[in-house]
């Protein structure tokens, strides 16, 4: 049956076809429609399966391997940074193995569409010894879902899989399985203590051996499946073409478009290689280019002089692929003359930058202006933290951004290094959740004095509004009880759409701090407007414009507030876009120092 | 067939709407189709592109100098990814303002927002009116009226009407401009 499916859904529905019925894991983006996907086919096909969001990735992670360990056929789904997160249990788990399937998706962001770092999960899977399968279409990503989880069962081995932005968000027509004969496997742990309890250095040693084994025999697999059924189209040209993933369709097109003779060999399972058995085919050949996005995964399990690529520097080694790097490979490695066949010109005068923005009328504007405004920048360190309010980077209002749960183990480390100085540590409730407790733990043990707002809008936000553990169990979970439960009392502040009273509230933080010998610890109780059901009668309805006789184009509200609807009109004097602009009301109090925002209508 | 189409717009204007009518446009014209969107913090009011190409093709981002139409939900969107449009047949479909600066290829422009403004259309239709236009004014355009009916039918049945006659109102604005 044919279905127009994104890399995303292909994926949630191959996991249902291939009788994978408990998925956890923790939005990251591109990954992130994953688990939601599975969670709609789920309730479409009326099946019984678990999916849920976990506090993390390691959490995640653990969850489905103790389900593929009774025996259940499992995945586990995040982003390449979140599998740094779970690359703990990732390490003990490869060593120990399985005995249902677990399929561990990682996805990959070539290009930093929406990531702080580009990294190749396929190393991962190779530091980890474990397969990894690289689809380069939504197609294939769903025929690699249903193959990877027959690998994991076959070899009792997590298997990886490994789509790139430019898969889970890519849009295809895909030929799936007609029909569903699926039904919810029961997991049956059976008690093997050298095996699941394994103590090193006895147990974990025979296990270290046995993963060897086995990613012999996986190679084996790979070559005689994979590989070799593909080396009989090989045409005997004088370049043999390497590719993996979404290299394949980029190397693909420009050979055909251009009419370079080439063969191209696509490796499907990118890590372990049969390393001697693509060795021998090399003999055919005068060069062999490997195409490969991110890193060298498949050029570092190789050796020939005959080989290009990143390692001798014949392909870029950072962003995402295009025709056009493709070509320049080629030509770097002597194959082709220099091309331009894929480069155009550039429009060239300037253009209004946009970088990605709060939504206009998000409270965490507020709350970044008001910490602005009460902690002043030449005495102050703001700590941040991975979500939307990372971008309170555009109105200047955070120094530091590393990963998950660091704001505060920064704000610790900083009231140390620079105690002149009052460190303001914003972070999110899903981010608090995710990986802000322990460091808060740590900072009241050590008594670290800073100052953490943690944002509750009751949603991961940036990933697309996931459910967050306290949105689910309101009652149970609750931000501030876990802050006291850490040994701290906690602040609280239920956000309205009045920039003074925000600000009133961090004045109040301020005095506390002057006398603290700990974390002052606040929650701001907010919403994201895009959450309709949390949102609702909390938004704004003024409309809002600018008086231009007032406007002196100071600046000050686009540097300081920085609302999306606010630009430059042709006369030089700030406009507010009424497209977008939420109706608020937040920029009528103090951000205007000539008090140039006036109230329209009501909406 | 082989025609490649990049959608340039802003964070919230439906840019990956139309990826998603244009993927089902495909699959009822039996057509192969291979499209990409962005997602994330790409999407929170920063610029977004898109790109749709139809036919033969195994990668899915579109290229420099490769694409046969570029749709531009705004103007400045537009000149951003002025690039991707092929030297020879590249055409483009943009809302701008009419004191907007020349460039060398095909250019169709309706000043939308404007006709938003004096609430000639929901500005949250944008996104179907700008294809109205198109389907008026590119004449290599592989999708006909009808197809696209269906494919936003097939989209979201409920607000399906609501979107058509926005799409008729593009054509029809575009066909007086003519």
């Amino acid at each position: 049956m044919k279905q127009i499916l994104m890399g995303n859904d292909a994926i949630a529905l191959g996991l249902i076809h291939a009788g994978v019925d408990m998925v956890s894991g923790y939005p990251g983006t591109p990954s992130s429609e994953i688990l939601g996907n599975f969670q709609k086919f789920r309730d479409k096909f009326k099946l019984e399966a678990y999916a849920q969001w976990a506090t993390n990735e390691k959490v995640g992670f653990e969850v489905a391997y103790a389900g593929a360990i009774s025996g259940k056929r499992t995945c586990a789904t995040m982003k390449q940074v979140g599998l740094n997160v779970a690359s703990d249990p990732l390490m003990s788990a490869s060593y120990i193995g399985l005995k249902g399937a677990m399929l561990l998706i990682s996805c990959d962001d070539p290009g930093f569409y929406s990531s702080q770092t580009e990294q190749d999960s396929r190393s991962f899977a190779k530091f980890a010894r474990i397969p990894v399968l690289d689809p380069s279409t939504p197609q294939e990503a769903y025929d690699m879902v249903k193959l990877g989880v027959e690998l994991s069962h076959q070899f009792e081995s997590i298997v990886m899989l490994r789509p790139v932005m430019r898969v889970s968000h890519a849009r295809e027509i895909c030929e799936v399985d007609d029909s569903l004969h699926v039904k919810a496997n029961q997991g049956n742990f059976e008690r093997n203590i050298p095996r699941w309890g394994a103590v090193p250095p006895a147990g974990r040693f025979r296990q270290g051996l046995e993963q060897i084994d086995r990613l012999e025999a996986i190679k084996a697999w790979n070559w005689d499946h994979l590989i070799k059924p593909k080396t009989h189209a090989l045409k005997g040209e004088n370049v043999l073409c390497l590719t993996s993933g979404t290299g394949d369709g980029y190397v693909r097109e420009a050979i055909s478009e251009l009419d370079i003779h080439a063969d191209v060999l696509k490796l499907d399972m990118p890590y372990p290689l049969p390393k001697e058995k693509l060795e021998e085919l090399f003999v055919h050949y005068n060069k062999v280019i490997v195409f490969e996005e991110s890193f060298p995964c498949i050029e570092e399990q190789l050796s020939s002089p005959k080989l290009y690529g990143k390692l001798t520097k014949h392909v870029h080694v950072i962003d995402e692929f295009s025709k056009d790097k493709v070509l320049s490979a080629f030509a770097n490695a002597g194959v082709i003359a220099p091309s331009h066949a894929y480069k155009s010109e550039k429009y060239t005068e300037e253009l209004p930058k946009r970088p990605p923005n709060m939504c206009p009328g998000c409270p965490h504007r507020d709350v970044h202006y008001a910490i602005t405004k009460v902690f002043k920048k030449k005495k102050s360190i703001y700590t941040s933290d991975i979500g939307c309010y990372t971008l309170g980077l555009n109105q200047a209002a955070i120094d530091t951004i590393l990963c998950m749960g660091a704001s505060i183990s920064m704000a610790s480390g900083f009231s140390i290094s620079d105690p002149d100085k009052t460190v303001i540590a914003t972070i999110g409730d899903s981010t608090f959740m995710h990986s802000g407790v322990a460091p808060l733990i740590n900072a009241v043990y050590q008594n670290h004095k800073f100052i953490l707002v943690i944002l509750d809008n009751s949603t991961t936000a940036m990933t697309g509004r996931q459910t967050t553990p306290e949105r689910t169990n309101p009652h149970q979970i609750d931000i501030k009880r876990i802050v006291e439960g850490c040994g701290v009392s906690c602040h609280e502040y239920v956000y309205v759409q009045d920039i003074n009273k925000t600000v009133d509230f961090m004045k109040s933080l301020h005095e506390m701090y002057k006398t603290a010998t700990a974390p002052v610890v606040a929650v701001v109780r907010e919403f994201c407007v895009l959450d309709r059901e949390n949102a609702m009668g909390r938004l704004g309805n003024v409309t809002v414009e600018v008086d231009e006789d007032k406007c002196v184009a100071c600046d000050s509200c686009i540097t300081n507030y920085k609302c999306p609807p606010m630009h430059y009109n042709d006369a030089g004097k700030m406009e507010i876009d009424p497209f977008l602009c939420a109706g608020c009301g937040s920029c009528l109090d103090v951000i205007c120092p000539t008090d140039a925002f006036v109230k329209k209508e009501e909406k | 067939m082989k025609y490649q189409i990049v959608i340039a717009g802003i964070g919230g204007q439906g840019a990956v709407f139309l990826v998603k009518v244009l993927s089902i446009a495909s699959a009822l014209a039996h057509q192969k189709c291979l499209g990409t969107e962005n997602h994330g913090m790409s999407q929170r009011g920063g610029s977004v592109s898109c790109y749709v190409k139809i036919g033969d093709f195994y990668a899915p981002a579109i290229d420099e100098g490769q694409a046969d139409l570029l749709i531009a939900l705004e103007g400045n969107e537009a000149l951003r990814n002025i690039q991707y449009l092929n030297k020879d047949k590249g055409v483009i479909v943009m809302n701008a303002p009419k004191n907007f600066p020349k460039v060398s290829f095909e250019t169709h422009s309706v000043d939308a927002f404007k006709k938003a403004k004096a609430n000639e259309f929901p500005i949250d239709a944008l996104n179907v009116y700008m294809l109205g236009v198109t389907l008026a004014l590119d004449p290599h355009f592989p999708f006909s009226c009808k197809e696209i009916e269906e494919a936003i039918t097939q989209m979201n049945a409920k607000v399906a009407e609501k979107n058509i006659v926005v799409l008729h109102q593009g054509i029809n604005d575009a066909k007086d401009k003519k």
